[in-house]
């Protein structure tokens, strides 16, 4: 893992909540399309064609890539029409021994703003696992 | 509805195990671009017997749970993988009260079928 971008603060960039992909979200779930915005409708995985390329930028080759965990806080709701502005900062990054060889951990936090006053709105923090 | 107290239930639900085609559904929805989920050989070449569901799967059905019952009074979630999750597998997702000072404080747990814990986790709601 690129264990020199500990702090790296990616540029912002912006999203608005899609209605169609929000259904398919929840048809992955045997859900019927969503009334609001489904509370973890923002993820990171919509920052990876904007900007914020974490698995080429961590050297984290997918076959090698893992999910650990996800965190969310939700500070204020987020309707159809906001306009978000989300910044990605990896919070830290670590290495460490298992049992079966080298392991390293990458905490990535993003922050979502409603514009235009910014209003904070959510906090994720995705962990991501690199095997060795 | 009485204040949640230590001990209670909130909910005790089994989620159907995805198809395939949900699983492609859920990484379009995502914008997922990872193969893991859709290509078979892929999965396998990285070690697994086939494609996997999405860890925020797992972590949707949940936030979805904890939505319904408690809306804008829920602060946080906190989801930890702990085992793979592969098509057809139900989910069994049950969030039990820990403490009720001045936030309520849930335990996660979510099994497989054959008893194996595939995530864990807490989630903080205003009283």
């Amino acid at each position: 893992m690129n264990m020199n971008l500990e702090g790296k603060v990616y540029p912002p960039y912006r999203l608005k909540p899609d209605r169609a992909l929000a259904a398919r979200m929840q048809a992955g779930q045997g859900l019927g399309a969503p009334a609001a915005v489904p509370p973890t409708y923002f993820i990171f995985l919509r920052g990876e064609t904007r900007g914020v390329d974490l698995f080429t930028d961590l050297d984290i080759p997918r076959t090698k890539a893992l999910h650990a965990g996800q965190r969310y806080e939700w500070f204020a709701p987020v309707g159809w029409d906001d306009e978000i502005e989300v910044t990605a900062r990896i919070a830290s990054l670590a290495e460490k021994q298992g049992k079966g060889g080298k392991l390293w951990f990458a905490d990535i936090e993003y922050e979502y703003r409603i514009l235009p006053a910014r209003t904070l709105a959510l906090r994720e923090i995705t962990r991501l696992v690199k095997r060795g | 509805m009485a204040a949640p107290k230590p001990g209670d239930v909130i909910f005790d639900v089994t989620r159907p195990g995805a198809s395939r085609e949900q699983l492609a559904f859920f990484s379009t929805g995502t914008e997922d671009p990872n193969p893991i989920h859709v290509d078979e050989a892929f999965a396998k070449s990285a070690g697994f017997s086939t494609v996997l569901q999405q860890g925020p799967m797992t972590t949707a059905h949940l936030a979805a749970l904890l939505d319904e019952r408690f809306g804008a009074r829920l602060k946080s979630l906190d989801v930890t993988f702990t085992a793979p999750v592969y098509p057809g597998e139900a989910l069994r997702l049950v969030a039990t009260v820990e403490s009720a000072a001045s936030d309520i404080v849930c335990a996660l747990a979510v099994h497989k079928p054959d008893g194996t814990q595939s995530a864990r986790g807490t989630a903080v709601v205003r009283p």
